[in-house]
Order: structure tokens, then C-alpha cells, then sequence
């Protein structure tokens, strides 16, 4: 349509809306202008007024007519019925404001309780990339046997770039790591959340810089030449308060004088769920960051430490993408057959990326959210259950209705604009309901010096998300109601005010609902259960070592620039003064202390005496580096042989302790303790087992345990340790008397994470499963709460509407006793109906969790026995009140009751 | 009752924006106007006249608004808008090529 006429058809609209009773009167007054004009000329030619008048409006036709055609040309009407639906709804809902309010209580607990794990859900897999196009951006990973979403190393970076075609760009970035922070020359390092990523990194992904520049491309081609960093947007406000002067200052990173060239956007937070990294440093500059000392990151094609990703060339289709780059890990296989043996390569979405199998965190936000939606089921149903009961009470308004000539469609219009208006104000409800839901999941505190964020929140995804929900279930709450009151037979609705024939149909639908709610509250009340019972074990299984008194910091001598002999030496003087400081039971050091949000590190063995399978070149398993002192300081019992001494020193012969896990992994049955594991492969070097510890709690979450082994320090030196103390007291009153040995030392090693352990653990193991099981916890109590007091209501309101039954069988002799036995017996009959679904289901839940999650297996029936006697109880006192109320009436009363 | 179906199909659209391209006039003077310019020949009713005054009102080709008339009542009078004019042409060039068409046939001599 042609601009031009909306210039002239836009106001008339707009007036036809917000103008009504304006655009109206014009109405009538023009009809009238012309029909006195009429009336005039009648009479001028003679008529007598009244003659003249009549012939006038005989000419003009239907004057009420006219004006509803004219009504209708405007275009507008659906719109302006629509807008007297509403306000008709919100009429006839004052008239019930109890009824209302229930229904809109109900309706706001079930979209609230849908929006907080929605929020996770859309965090944790549906939010996209931050950047231009981010459908385009896919992640390319390297498989193995082990693994199947294996990292790349540099080199091989470097050929994948190079030598493919399906992209415009392929961009690398490293994990995100500590990194030691100082504005100035002088000042003592703050430990910050650095990433390495590749030169074209920001280009690749659109990405402009707020200020200054993002990496030139040669900027990442020399090792070691190219200085330069990019703050990030939340870093440079935070740390340099957004002063606009930062770009082209030197700061330090690892005590390297770096460039400032550039801020990142605050529209772009970084690739990753949970962390915004505070800076970016070009891969070339990998040696002052680098973590792992046995490897050369430019050099090794097997130290695969990048994550890649790429964007597809517009129209290139994924499989092509895939093609190319199966083919060239193929090549690489075949030039490399050792270090790339049976290594596959895998091009992923962000979807197929974010939903991965060896990630939990999704899984529990699909979990939330199909639980959540089960209570949003069960809400609706009792709304529906509810509306129903009112629209049977205006059977004969909408009788009358029908009478005078309104549309079935149109009544089923005003019906469904009423729920909505109720599932609305609903919604609104639940938002807010929702908020508070996701502010709670973000309270706790994580014990991390990196720049982690609890990414979930109420976005405009979440809202719409919700608010299509609350339409979803006006639809289903209202549309069963809206199609059988309107299908009333006119007759019998105009002659009684409440009709209920004795018909089995008509019954069937609230009974139906009856049934669902038992079955549903059933399902979430066991799936609830069993995850809260989840947590509970993995918390009552406790952690296998003792935490009290434990202080943790943690150091990395590489800040100041320490050497590796320096490092060493460091650590030794270090554990030796602080063992010998007052107060100190015991100290340890480990590069990873148990139950840490860093991952461990991997170790590849071969185990002597033991079949490999024919395609394989070695074993991987977790593993941690640690000195003599550990298995003691955390009270870790070795079950067979001996802990690290002292005497397993760098010359001395290779030994590793594993733990129980490992040991009946490779020598089910044999003794582990004298056996040896080669690294690497079968020409490595051959360690020792000299002892078998017990295991542990080593992550948080409720995954499995794994195959540990432990390394000491001496033989496998490191440079970012954590040293734990125990101490006989406060471990908080150590920190001081620490500090001072360290500043003896070295006055300007900073020491790092300087916390109690017990703030790791509450972390861990108490605060985060709190979250999930308050969660479930609140879902399951609600979703409950509603069932019973939805099934409280449908079974009241069947049995009142039997009173002049209940009359007619008392006049006819039956007692008070009978009475209640019929009517509690059919409330119980429904129950039983739904508990036998519900347990279905719940079994089937059940199944799906363990399988997703727990691999515990075995059903629990506590909790059906806690929940059926709850419904049954429900059910018996709903059919109970009012049918001893009803019994109570005298039968003359009864037989007039409507 | 006479119907606006006396009239050819959207013929009314026609005669209403060529009388606005005349002059602007309120709805009794177009009434008037159309009893004497087409005699007896066309007969609209005084219905059908407004909603589809309304209609081309709504569609942007002709706007209203309140003026006095020569005996001073307020009345609603229509002019025709430059999209209108435009419509107007398309509709008369159609209108031709419709009628000469028909006449066409109906002049065939039946051999």
C-alpha cells in the first residue's frame, strides 16, 4: 500500500480507537444533518412535519443499520469488541473476587515457578552468542576415544586455519586463567581473570572495541613479540573507572609490560556462560601465561589447550563444513599416527554445543523446567476445574445470550477474553514471582578470584516467554469451560438457573480433572523426591576427608617472575617455616585442593601387566600433584602401602599413590600397591604405586567419582600451588603469622585466594545442591499445595451441586451415613484412578532422572507413602464438609436448593 | 426499496469521487447532487450513500471535516485527497474500458 494513504487512514484508525465516543457522535450527527435536510425538504414541498419526517426515514432505510456499517468499514471493530470483552471480563470477574483471586494466585504460582527455570534453561542453552550472526558461529572440536569434545593445540590450529574453506575466519581462545594483574610497575599483583585468543578473534566475530582497537592479525604471528591487551568492558569500568585515557597505557600481566590498545564493548561479555574475562592477550604471547611447564605450547601438537571456533560462510551448509575438516583430521592421523591416533574431529552449533552429554548443568535446567511446567499443569487444571464450576453457574446468562441472538463464536470469545484476562494478570503475578525466584538462585556467594557470573536473569526472552505461557493456559483453562457452557440447550438453561443432569458426560470432565491433578502432583511430588534425596546422599556420603581448620592459599611464584629451580626452592623454604610456625598442626601443598571449581588435570598412563585393547595407546585419568605432607593434613587414610615421604625426591625412583577406584579399575582382585604405570605410553617413564588411598569427594555436584592419581611434587614440579595449613585454632588467626613467613621470603610474592576451606565446601557441597534442592523443594510443596487445594475444590463443588440429590435420597429414606459413604466413596474411587497414573508416570520419571543424572537406580516409595495418604485425606474432608452439610439440610429445603 | 445492486458493482465508488473531484460537499449536497445529475436512470438509495462515503473515507481517498453551510449548519463536508485523485483516474480509465467492451458486444449483429 502506497505511504501516502496511511498519511490519511493512520488518524481515522487511531480515532476510531481512542476516540470512540467522539468518532460516535459524528456519527449521529451527520445521519441527523441529513435527515432534517430531508425533513425540509419535505416540508417545503408541502408535507406536514410529521409526513415529511416519516418519508425521511423511510429513504434513509435502517438508521441503527447504517451506523454498524459504517462501524464495521473502520476496520476496527474486532479490536474495539475486543476492548468491551475485556472490560465486560473485568466486570463480571469483581463480581467473584474470591473465585478471582485464587485462580489468579494459582495461575501466578505456576508461570513464576516456570520463569525461574526457564531462565536457567535459557541461560544455559538458548541465549546467543553475543555477537553479530551468532547463528553462524560454530565450534569446531577435536574426539577421541576418551573424549569427544577434545581442545586443539596451537599447531594444529594453525593447519585447520589455514586449510579450510567453509569459513570466514577460524578463531582460537584458550581457558580462561588466573592471571596476575598490576596497574602499576611497582604494585603488588591482583590475580584476574585473563583469556589468549587469537588474532583475528574480535574481527572474526564482529566484534567493534568501545575504544582503541581489537588485535591486528600480525599481532599474533612472532612468540613473545606483540605485547598488546584488550580490557574488558566490565574489568575497565570496575578497575580503571572507565577512564577513557587507559588506551596506550602500559600495565603488568605475569610481570610483562603489556599495551593497553583497546576495550572490548559492554555488548559483548565474553563467549562464555558463566565468566566474563577480564582481559584478552593475543595467543603469541602464550609463554607469560602458559600453565603447563612439560609442554611447548608453539610447539607440541598434542598440547591441545584451544577452544576453536569459526563462522560459516553465508549459504555454506554444516555438513560441507564437517566434510572438510573429518578429512583434514584424517590427514593428521596420518602424519602424526602416534599423537593423533584414532582422532576424529567434530564441527557443533552453539545449540549442540551447549547441550552436550558430559555437561550436567543443562540437564538440570531441563529437569527444573519439565517440573515446572507440571506445576504449571496442575495450576491450570485447578483454574480450569474452577472456571468450569462458574461457567455452569451462568447457565442461564449465557442462555439468555444465546437467545437473543449471540454468536456461539462470539460467546466463546468473551469467555476466552475473560480467562486471559485472568491468566494475565496471572502472568504479571508470575513475573514477579519468577524475579524473586531468580534473584534467590543468585545469592551465594562463589569462592573464585575469576570473573564468574551467575548468568541467569529476567531478560526479555524469559518475559515473552512467560507472558505466551499465561496465553497458553488462558487458552487451556478457558476453552473447555467456554465450548460447554455455550453448548447449554437453551431450553432447559432458561428454565433453571444451575442445570446438572444427572447425564454421566457431563461429569466426566471435571472428573477427568480430578484424576489429572492426582496423577500430575504425584509425578513432580516423586521426581522432587528423588532429586532432593540425590543431593541428599551426595551430602550425607560425606567428603572422605576433614575439613575444620583448614586455611588455603594459593600461590604462583611466576607472578614475580620466578624461575623454575626458584620456585622450588621457594615452596621447600616455605612448608618447612610454616610446619615449624605456632598454631600449625599440619601443612600441605597440592595444585588443586578436592572439591575446587578448577578442573584437575589428566594424566595418560599405560598400567604394566595389564591387556590394553589392541586399539589404544593409553589410559587417561584425573590426577593431582602433590607433596608429602597432603594424605595427612587432610586426613586422607591409605588403605594399603604407603603416602609421598620426603625421600621421593626428584633423583630418587618415580612413585604415584592412586586411589581405591584406580586400583580395582586395573588390578581387580591383585594388590596395586608394587605395580607400575608407564606415562605417556609403553616407553615412558615406569612409576611406582606405593600406596592405594581411600577416595574422596573430589568435585562438587553428584557426578561420579573418578580414577585418582596422586604425583608428588619433587619428581613433578609445578609453579601454581595451593598450600593448606591446619591449624589448632581459629584458621582465619593464621593468616597473619602466614603472611609474615611469606613476606621473610619474598616481600612481594602475593599470596592469592586466601580463604578457609570451609568456604570452598559450604560452596561445593551445601550451597550450591541448597539451591537445586530448594528449587525442586519449592516446586514439589507447590505444586502439592495446589493439587490438594485444586482437588479440595473440584471435589467440594461436585458434592454441593448434589444437594437436592442428597435431598431426594434422604426424602427417600437413606441416612446421613449413607450419604457421606456415596460421596466420599466417588472422591476416593477418582484418587485411586490418578494415584495408580501418577505412579506410572512417577516410576517413569524416575527412570529418566536416574538415567540423566543420578545412576543410582531403585524406585523410592517413602514418598508415595507420604503423598497418597495426603490426597486421599484431601479428598475424603473435600467430599466430607459439604456432603455432611448437604445431609444436614432438611430434605424440604433440599428438593428447592439450586 | 430500490439497491445499490441497481448500480453497476462498485460504480457508486466512482460517481462519489468524481462528484468530490468537482467540488467538496457534504453528504445531503452529494445526495442531492446525484439525484440530478443522474436523473432517474441511476437511483441510489439515501442508505447505501453513507457507508460508502464512510468506506472511501477510511480507504484515504477522499477526508472530511466539519464546516458550516451557506445557512449556517454544521455539517460534515468531503473533499477528494491526492490518492483519491489518483483512484479516481485508474477507476474512470477502467470504467471506459469496460464500457466499451460491453457496448461492444452488445452492438455484435447477431448473423
Amino acid at each position: 500500500m502506497r505511504p501516502e494513504r496511511w498519511w490519511f487512514k493512520a488518524p481515522l484508525r487511531l480515532k476510531s480507537i481512542f476516540r470512540r465516543r467522539r468518532a460516535e457522535q459524528e456519527l449521529d450527527d451527520e445521519l441527523r444533518f441529513h435527515l432534517e435536510q430531508k425533513i425540509e425538504e419535505g416540508v417545503a414541498e408541502g408535507l406536514s412535519p410529521e409526513e415529511a419526517r416519516y418519508r425521511a426515514l423511510r429513504a434513509m432505510g435502517g438508521l441503527e443499520q447504517q451506523k454498524e456499517e459504517m462501524r464495521d468499514v473502520r476496520g476496527v471493530h474486532w479490536l474495539t469488541d475486543f476492548v468491551d470483552d475485556v472490560r465486560y471480563a473485568m466486570r463480571s470477574l469483581r463480581r467473584t473476587p474470591g473465585l478471582t483471586a485464587f485462580v489468579v494466585v494459582t495461575i501466578a504460582l505456576g508461570i513464576g515457578m516456570t520463569a525461574t527455570p526457564f531462565s536457567m534453561l535459557d541461560a544455559l542453552i538458548f541465549r546467543p552468542y553475543p555477537v553479530p550472526h551468532p547463528g553462524n558461529v560454530v565450534t569446531l572440536v577435536s574426539t577421541s576415544r576418551d573424549n569427544s569434545f577434545e581442545n586443539y593445540s596451537y599447531r594444529e590450529y594453525m593447519d585447520i586455519r589455514d586449510h579450510t574453506k567453509s569459513y570466514d575466519g577460524v578463531i582460537a581462545n584458550a581457558a580462561l586463567g588466573t592471571v596476575g594483574f598490576s596497574a602499576e610497575p611497582g604494585a603488588t599483583p591482583l590475580v584476574r581473570g585473563g583469556m589468549m585468543v587469537s588474532g583475528n578473534y574480535f574481527r572474526v566475530l564482529g566484534v567493534e572495541p568501545r575504544l582503541g582497537r581489537g588485535f591486528r592479525e600480525d599481532e599474533d604471528q612472532v612468540p613473545g613479540r606483540d605485547a598488546v591487551v584488550v580490557l574488558g568492558s566490565d574489568f575497565w569500568k570496575r578497575e580503571f573507572a572507565g577512564n577513557p585515557a587507559v588506551v596506550g597505557r602500559i600495565v603488568r600481566l605475569n610481570g610483562t609490560a603489556f599495551t593497553v590498545i583497546g576495550v572490548a564493548p559492554e555488548t559483548f561479555p565474553g563467549m562464555l556462560i558463566f565468566s566474563r574475562p577480564d582481559f584478552y592477550m593475543p595467543l603469541a604471547m602464550a609463554r607469560v601465561f602458559s600453565t603447563n611447564p612439560q609442554k611447548n605450547f608453539f610447539i607440541d601438537r598434542d598440547d591441545r589447550e584451544l577452544t576453536l571456533r569459526a563462522r560459516l560462510k553465508p549459504g555454506t551448509p554444516l555438513r560441507q563444513a564437517r566434510n572438510e575438516l573429518a578429512v583434514l583430521a584424517k590427514g593428521f592421523e596420518r602424519e602424526y599416527p602416534k599423537l593423533n591416533r584414532d582422532r576424529g574431529a567434530a564441527v557443533h552449533t552453539q545449540f549442540e554445543m551447549r547441550t552436550r552429554d558430559d555437561e550436567n548443568n543443562w540437564k538440570f535446567g531441563v529437569i527444573f523446567t519439565i517440573l515446572a511446567l507440571a506445576v504449571l499443569l496442575v495450576a491450570c487444571t485447578n483454574a480450569a476445574g474452577l472456571l468450569l464450576s462458574r461457567a455452569r453457574t451462568r447457565t442461564r446468562e449465557i442462555a439468555v445470550r444465546l437467545a437473543l441472538g449471540a454468536g456461539r463464536f462470539r460467546l466463546i470469545r468473551l469467555l476466552l477474553t475473560e480467562s486471559l484476562v485472568l491468566a494475565l494478570l496471572g502472568g504479571l503475578g508470575g513475573i514477579a514471582v519468577g524475579y524473586a525466584g531468580i534473584e534467590a538462585m543468585g545469592t551465594f556467594s562463589i569462592p573464585t578470584e575469576l570473573p564468574i557470573k551467575i548468568p541467569f536473569r529476567m531478560d526479555t526472552r524469559v518475559l515473552l516467554a512467560s507472558l505466551a505461557l499465561s496465553v497458553l493456559s488462558a487458552v487451556f483453562c478457558g476453552l473447555a469451560p467456554a465450548l460447554q457452557s455455550t453448548r447449554a440447550d437453551l431450553v432447559k438453561g432458561l428454565k433453571a438457573a444451575d442445570v446438572d443432569e444427572p447425564g454421566r458426560k457431563r461429569f466426566w470432565g471435571r472428573n477427568a480433572l480430578v484424576v489429572a491433578q492426582v496423577a500430575m502432583s504425584m509425578m513432580l511430588l516423586a521426581a522432587a523426591f528423588l532429586m532432593f534425596r540425590g543431593f541428599q546422599n551426595s551430602l550425607r556420603d560425606g567428603i572422605g576427608f576433614t575439613k575444620d581448620r583448614l586455611l588455603m592459599v594459593r600461590f604462583d611464584p611466576r607472578l614475580v617472575q620466578y624461575n623454575g629451580a626458584q620456585t622450588q626452592q621457594f615452596y621447600k623454604l616455605l612448608t618447612e617455616r610454616v610446619r615449624e610456625a605456632l598454631g600449625v598442626e599440619r601443612a600441605a601443598l597440592t595444585q588443586n585442593p578436592p572439591l575446587s571449581l578448577e578442573d584437575f588435570g589428566r594424566v595418560a598412563f599405560v598400567p604394566e601387566g595389564f591387556q590394553m585393547p589392541r586399539d589404544r595407546e593409553n589410559f587417561t585419568s584425573t590426577m593431582d600433584t602433590v607433596d608429602e605432607g597432603f594424605f595427612e593434613t587432610l586426613g586422607i587414610p591409605i588403605l594399603r602401602g604407603r603416602g609421598f615421604r620426603a625421600s621421593d625426591a626428584a633423583e630418587a625412583p618415580r612413585v604415584a599413590v592412586v586411589n581405591e577406584q584406580f586400583a580395582k579399575h586395573y588390578w581387580a582382585g591383585a594388590d596395586a600397591v608394587g605395580k607400575r604405570i608407564r606415562l605417556e605410553n609403553f616407553a615412558g617413564t615406569p612409576v611406582e604405586i606405593v600406596g592405594v588411598a581411600q577416595k574422596i569427594k573430589y568435585r562438587d555436584g553428584i557426578d561420579r567419582q573418578p580414577d585418582f592419581v596422586y604425583l608428588p611434587l619433587a619428581q613433578h614440579p609445578a609453579a601454581r600451588m595451593v598450600l593448606l595449613l591446619r591449624s589448632s585454632g581459629d584458621p582465619l588467626q593464621m593468616v597473619k603469622p602466614l603472611k609474615d613467613i611469606v613476606r621473610r621470603l619474598d616481600p612481594n610474592m602475593p599470596m592469592l585466594e586466601t580463604r578457609t576451606y570451609e568456604d570452598l565446601y559450604r560452596y561445593a557441597a551445601v550451597d550450591g545442591p541448597r539451591v537445586a534442592v530448594e528449587l525442586v523443594g519449592a516446586l514439589g510443596a507447590v505444586g502439592l499445595l495446589l493439587a490438594i487445594a485444586g482437588l479440595y475444590g473440584l471435589v467440594a463443588y461436585n458434592v454441593s451441586r448434589r444437594t437436592r440429590e442428597i435431598g431426594i435420597r434422604m426424602a427417600i429414606g437413606a441416612g446421613p451415613r449413607d450419604v457421606l459413604r456415596l460421596m466420599m466413596g466417588k472422591g476416593l474411587v477418582l484418587v485411586a484412578m490418578g494415584t495408580v497414573i501418577g505412579l506410572v508416570m512417577g516410576f517413569a520419571v524416575e527412570r529418566l532422572m536416574n538415567s540423566m543424572l543420578f545412576n543410582v537406580g531403585g524406585v523410592d516409595l517413602t514418598v508415595y507413602l507420604i503423598v497418597v495418604p495426603a490426597m486421599v485425606l484431601a479428598t475424603m474432608l473435600a467430599a466430607y464438609v459439604p456432603a455432611r452439610r448437604a445431609s444436614r439440610i432438611p430434605p424440604t429445603v433440599a428438593l428447592r436448593y439450586e | 426499496m430500490s439497491k445499490p445492486n441497481d448500480l453497476v458493482q462498485g460504480t457508486l465508488d466512482l460517481l462519489l469521487l468524481k462528484i468530490l473531484a468537482l467540488e467538496p460537499q457534504n453528504g445531503w449536497a452529494i445526495s442531492l447532487r446525484l439525484r440530478s445529475i443522474s436523473g432517474d436512470v441511476l437511483q441510489v438509495s439515501e442508505g447505501s450513500l453513507y457507508p460508502a462515503l464512510h468506506k472511501l473515507e477510511q480507504e484515504g481517498w477522499i477526508k472530511a471535516e466539519w464546516k458550516q453551510t451557506e445557512n449556517n449548519r454544521r455539517a460534515k463536508f468531503y473533499s477528494l485527497t491526492r490518492p483519491g485523485r489518483k483512484q479516481l483516474e485508474s477507476e474512470a480509465a477502467n470504467w471506459q474500458r469496460l464500457s466499451s467492451a460491453i457496448s461492444y458486444v452488445v452492438q455484435l449483429s447477431e448473423a
